[in-house]
């Protein structure tokens, strides 16, 4: 009697954890909001240091912070239709969309793109979060 | 009393006036041209103007021009045609150089774009600042390439589908070598493919299978299948790399692809026949192209639905968008009703449409031209990226290279050629051969021997050949008659349904027949070099357009061609796309196939 609750107990205990194994596995990325693997993030300016950026995620439920390292071949966008400008021009304060990748422990950003608080789709964004519509589908 | 009354009432209108004046005027100012630098280097200052119309374009839009084997290359928004650069012989799909980040437009460097020639079986290097082809990748034969269209994140890779021979390629850009995979079970037919921002994948889609395609970009390999709706067509990786937008264009849906866990997260229903997709450099919206519908169709990715739907012109195929999201072009494919007929092959139309969603223009179509050709991918640029060469600095751009912002653009960081000769060459569009329209020729259709000649009698419809297979002796003369017998043109009810025929390879650039209602079209040429060759459609006629295809055989002396048997290598170095002198600037060629050493390079 006493072996068979034990191994009850034991598989009851197992299904627990591959329960949460399994609930983690299936735990669905496209709706957790903004990630360091995402190759687009959008946020706010923060820090800037020596070709290094630190933004807050914008649009979100719960904001992110992420450092952002310039990629050799990175370039600036300004906000006004493909003007470039330089690095060193950033302001924190600045929203943009930033283009990369993560890898080895660093997230590269290969084009900052500044973008105008009045274009439209950072409008709609904005109108989305406050609807409770997160963006990168976070719940 | 009634005085004062009237003055009130005036004074009201007046005041509705000014507010009426205020509100359409307010949105529309966000959207005046503002004189920048570049601008003023002009002997002449343009005046500000509403830019929709401007003397200058803020973005480029390079289109692939289909049959007549040329570039495109529109402003945008004014939508004026600049110029034409001669490619080859049947363009389809490109990506500028530079890297994969971003949307379909990618993140581009400025210096060139690599368009996929699918009746030459090729890959053209245009140099965007020189406006010139200067190399042609000779991929290794047999392939039968579609869509050339996607870069490793590095820029350094390339990778192309063979939609005719069921196989994918990856071909390194500084010298052409490439590596090629079978794709099995046949029929197979590897269509459009994108690659994940992150290096990790390549995607595509394949008709044949109804499914999507999962290779790794290094070591280049397939890894899996998954199952999507019925034939589909546009594959888009979106810029957050989350989801891979498939059209999937025989049950009106867009199957959404989780890149993480690969497989399919949702399925949205949309506008019927989906081809083509446009995601916004957000990531919040998916454009897509939706042929029986006549549609452009606005989907939210966040939210996963369709929110909006635009009607366009007719029977649309490809499309591109603005970089800033401001506009989308619809590629449409025909023209019925809205032109100067200018002879047997019909104007195409390009529709420029507003969506910008606080614009009051919104959702409308803006601009709508003629373009010749039976265009493919567009792809859009900032004029930002193209430097001023007329200004005596020539030489120093190209020695010294150029900055863009704080970046550094040198040519001699490849993938190209050096800083040291910039070659313009002219790929040949047809040549060595005769083509010609004849009354409607009603005889029996397959070969039949007249003389010396090899008479092929080819009847053309929506969506199919009569015969599928054709077989003639190596340097037999050979007459196609090429006689369009459709009726139904497919779902489109469309009066101007034009079938093409082009074997896609060696033949290509010598057969392009144009078979118009109630004539023939007549090609001949000498069967110089046996193989296997797929023979399409070159001229879009329906949503099955695609799948219509057949098989010219020339068979070498005692035997059968196959993709097995046949003179590849010679043909493989494609010395009839160029003249003598400029053959120089051929790369890749069968020599080099599945010897590529890659080492430890990462994608990124």
């Amino acid at each position: 009697m006493k072996l068979k609750n034990s191994v009850s107990v034991l598989f009851f205990a197992f299904c627990l954890v591959s329960m949460v194994f399994v609930s983690r596995s299936f735990a669905d990325r496209l709706g957790n909001g903004s990630d360091i693997n995402d190759c687009l993030q959008i946020g706010e300016i923060t820090k800037i240091g020596n070709r290094e950026l630190v933004i807050t995620t914008k649009f979100e439920k719960a904001p992110k912070t992420y450092t952002l390292t310039m990629h050799p071949d990175a370039y600036v966008h300004t906000g006004d239709r493909g003007q470039f400008m330089k690095f060193s021009e950033l302001k924190t304060g600045n929203l943009v969309a930033a283009y990369g990748w993560y890898r080895d422990g660093k997230w590269w950003a290969r084009r900052i793109a500044v973008m105008d608080p009045n274009d439209y789709l950072i409008k709609r964004l904005a109108e989305d979060a406050k609807a409770g519509v997160y963006y990168k589908g976070e719940r | 009393m009634e005085g004062v009354i009237f003055l009130k009432n005036r004074i009201l209108v007046v005041f509705a006036l000014i507010a009426a004046i205020a509100f359409y005027g307010g949105p529309a100012e966000a959207k005046k041209t503002v004189i920048k630098d570049i601008d003023k280097r002009d002997w002449q200052v343009i005046a500000p103007q509403d830019s929709d119309a401007p003397l200058h374009d803020y973005a480029i839009l390079y289109d692939a021009g289909g049959t007549d084997g040329s570039i495109g290359v529109i402003g945008i928004p004014s939508m004026r045609t600049y110029r034409h650069i001669k490619c080859g012989v049947d363009l389809h799909n490109f990506p500028f150089s530079g890297s994969n980040a971003g949307n379909n437009n990618g993140t581009p460097d400025g210096k060139y774009f690599y368009v996929s020639d699918k009746g030459a079986d090729t890959v053209v290097e245009v140099n965007l600042q020189t406006g010139m082809p200067e190399r042609i990748f000779a991929l290794p034969k047999p392939f039968g390439i579609h869509h050339s269209a996607a870069l490793a994140p590095n820029g350094k890779y390339l990778f192309a589908t063979g939609e005719l021979t069921g196989r994918m390629l990856k071909l390194r850009l500084a010298d052409g070598a490439t590596t090629v995979l079978d794709i099995p079970p046949a029929p197979s037919a590897p269509d459009y493919p994108d690659t994940s921002k992150d290096g990790r994948y390549v995607f595509s889609g394949n008709y044949y299978h109804s499914a999507v395609m999962v290779f790794s970009q290094d070591p280049f390999k397939l890894i899996k299948e998954i199952p999507v709706g019925k034939n589909p067509h546009g594959t888009n990786v979106s810029p957050t790399n989350r989801m891979v937008v498939v059209c999937d264009k025989l049950s009106a849906t867009l199957s959404i692809i989780d890149v993480d866990k690969l497989r399919v997260h949702r399925v949205i229903p949309t506008g019927a026949g989906p081809l083509h997709n446009q995601v916004d450099s957000l990531g919040k919206y998916d454009y897509q192209s939706c042929f029986v519908s006549d549609s452009t169709s606005k989907i939210d990715l966040m939210r996963g639905q369709l929110v909006d739907e635009f009607p366009v012109h007719y029977r649309v195929g490809h499309n591109s968008i603005a970089p800033d999201n401001a506009y989308y072009v619809s590629q449409n494919k025909f023209s019925t009703g809205l032109f100067t007929p200018t002879g047997i092959v019909f104007a195409v139309n390009f529709e420029l449409q507003d969506i910008d969603e606080t614009s009051p223009t919104y959702g409308k179509t803006v601009k709508l031209i003629p373009v010749d050709g039976e265009p493919h991918e567009g792809r859009q640029i900032f004029g930002s990226y193209i430097q001023r060469w007329n200004t005596g600095k020539g030489n120093d751009l190209f020695e010294k290279g150029y900055d863009l912002g704080d970046y550094h653009v040198s040519f001699d960081k490849g993938p190209g050629l050096s800083s040291k000769e910039r070659p313009s060459i002219e790929p040949t569009h047809t040549g060595d051969s005769m083509r010609a329209w004849i009354p409607r020729d009603d005889g029996k259709p397959g070969v039949t021997k007249e003389g010396d000649v090899y008479v092929v009698r080819v009847k053309a419809f929506s969506y199919g050949y009569v015969p599928r297979f054709i077989h003639v002796p190596q340097g037999a003369k050979v007459r196609i008659i090429l006689t369009n017998i459709d009726k139904a043109a497919g779902l489109t009810k469309n009066p101007d349904v034009t079938m093409g025929f082009t074997p896609a390879g060696y033949y290509g650039p010598r057969t392009m027949l144009f078979g118009v209602r109630g004539m023939s079209v007549v090609g001949e040429f000498v069967a110089k070099k046996a193989g296997e060759f797929e023979y399409y459609c070159q001229q879009f006629c329906g949503p099955l357009h695609l799948e219509m295809r057949g098989t010219f055989f020339v068979d070498p002396p005692g035997g059968k061609a196959s993709l097995a048997s046949g003179d590849y290598d010679d043909i493989s170095k494609q010395e009839t796309m160029l003249s003598e002198h400029e053959r120089q600037w051929i790369v890749g060629t069968n020599k080099l196939l599945n010897k590529l050493n890659e080492g430890n390079e990462p994608t990124i």
